[in-house]
């Protein structure tokens, strides 16, 4: 089998375990859906603040959980990966004489294809709950971009993390590494209008220009100021992160 | 001590050492909640100056008790856990088999979460303090605070082993968790329902959560309110009648099929 054939097999196998398994993936739909009439709910008089930039809570709000949403379906590819290990499925695959970049490039193309799922469920409760799509059919594209980088860059630290770990022990961690990346940032809050150690770590932290990138057409026109940096932050993060996701793979020993 | 109060606080040891002794167990329901109040109190400190918004120091100051009721609710879910725990790896059948008492398997259970749910607020208020949380009613407010988390923590418990007997399956407790997590989220726990409106406004206005929330804020952003805490109180025991009378008809009934 040539690699573009491993790599798509791993893809497959990965996205039919949807299927078998919707218990492992079903969270990851269903918390950005949950989070979204939360947040937008509960804080919907932020939008009074002055210098908040959305007309309604849920353009600033549903953006965000959308990006969460494709993190957490990223994940669950690494977790995937992880319960191989423990099942000692993933050693056959290290056994075969499939190339190592194959695997890993399979269950990176799964974890982008995974991101989709929230992706649409969100912009279908976008449409629902009337938020603002200022820029049209770009306001979506722009949310797509961000969501598809975020899914593999999530994809890609988890699986990291399941090569290096090779158990479902990891799963924690696995999140709150994305938790953390999407909350220390401008997800609550405009850059402005934060305060002390947060607004310090938000401006450093590549995450507030992908969550610039995927609002700008909830919130205005989309432009190339606010496009760059979020395609420049993903590209970042994608390389460092698929990076790590390789070099566990090389480190790996069935 | 009778045998039986020996047994109760053998059984309620037991349940809050393995609550302990379980990293994996007890720092994600811990550090979760704390994660989420450092979050947002940088996030969201700002709106305290909104119009509307109760009269607070600081966004720590509003959040404080929702995150000792978040912590309690995840802390307790995990206790029910290892209740299903105990049924599936047969301990509770050998519990049973034993001539310990009925009601100290399911009270033990309870009573360690109560004191769990009573250390845990106090560790909160301790890191609140820590970044210049004020409580306006002192030690004896922490206190009531605390009382009321604890109750609810038992509540909860309850509630989780009322699942977990029924069940027997840990994941069955944990699948309940989303509709506990919901009625937590959607309440005016973390942000005021005066600055809320439409459906979700009228939802947190029924959500008992957010009174008995609102009732342990009280003490802490206005001062020592015995009216406000009664009202927490009482919902937090609402709480433990529904769920223990639940774990103990799940307990009935897993007892007769047994028989």
């Amino acid at each position: 089998m040539s690699t573009s054939e491993v790599t798509w097999g791993i893809a497959q196998r990965s996205i039919i375990l949807i299927s078998r398994l919707p218990s492992a993936f079903f969270p990851s739909l269903v918390m950005p859906v949950f989070l979204t009439i939360s947040f937008a709910g509960a804080f919907s008089g932020i939008v009074e603040l002055p210098g908040f930039p959305a007309e309604k809570a849920i353009d600033w709000f549903l953006p965000m959980t959308t990006i969460q949403g494709a993190a957490f379906a990223g994940i669950t590819t690494g977790m995937g990966v992880a319960r191989d290990f423990e099942s000692g499925f993933y050693d056959r695959f290290l056994a075969s004489p499939a190339s190592r970049s194959s695997l890993v490039a399979g269950s990176l193309l799964a974890a982008t294809l995974r991101a989709l799922a929230p992706l649409t469920l969100l912009t279908i409760v976008a449409v629902i709950s009337g938020a603002n799509l200022h820029a049209g059919a770009m306001t979506i594209v722009m949310l797509a971009i961000a969501c598809l980088g975020i899914g593999l860059a999530a994809g890609a630290w988890a699986v990291g993390l399941a090569l290096r770990f090779k158990s479902t022990q990891i799963t924690p961690l696995m999140q709150s590494g994305m938790f953390l990346a999407v909350f220390l940032s401008t997800a609550q809050m405009p850059i402005d209008l934060l305060g002390g150690w947060l607004h310090d770590v938000a401006r450093f932290n590549p995450m507030t220009n992908v969550l610039q990138l995927a609002r700008q057409g909830f919130l205005g026109d989309v432009m190339w100021s606010t496009t760059w940096p979020g395609l420049l932050s993903l590209a970042g993060m994608c390389v460092v992160l698929v990076g790590f996701a390789y070099r566990g793979m090389q480190r790996v020993i069935p | 001590m009778s045998v039986a109060v020996a047994q109760y606080a053998a059984l309620s040891r037991r349940s809050l050492l393995t609550t302990v002794r379980q990293p994996r167990a007890i720092i994600p329901p811990i550090l979760f909640p704390l994660m989420f109040m450092a979050l947002s109190s940088a996030a969201f400190d700002r709106t305290t100056q909104l119009p509307g918004f109760p009269q607070s120091e600081s966004f720590l100051q509003f959040l404080i008790c929702a995150t000792i009721v978040q912590g309690a609710l995840f802390a307790s879910i995990a206790s029910g856990s290892d209740m299903a725990h105990d049924i599936e790896e047969g301990f509770f059948d050998r519990l049973v088999a034993s001539p310990v008492s009925r009601t100290s398997i399911l009270v033990g259970r309870v009573f360690g979460s109560f004191v769990f749910g009573f250390f845990q607020a106090w560790f909160y208020f301790a890191v609140g303090l820590l970044f210049g949380l004020t409580v306006e009613g002192g030690l004896i407010g922490m206190f009531g605070v605390s009382l009321v988390a604890a109750m609810f923590a038992a509540g909860v418990a309850s509630i989780a082993s009322a699942f977990a007997i029924r069940t027997g399956s840990s994941e069955a407790v944990l699948g309940a968790f989303p509709l506990l997590f919901s009625l937590m989220f959607i309440s005016g726990n973390f942000f005021p329902r005066s600055l809320m409106e439409g459906w979700f406004k009228t939802a947190a206005t029924i959500n008992p959560l957010t009174h008995m929330v609102e009732g342990m804020r009280a003490q802490v952003i206005t001062g020592l309110d015995l009216g406000e805490w009664m009202s927490a109180f009482v919902i937090a025991a609402g709480f433990f009648v529904v769920g223990i009378t639940l774990a103990t008809m799940a307990l009935k009934r897993r007892l007769a099929v047994a028989a």
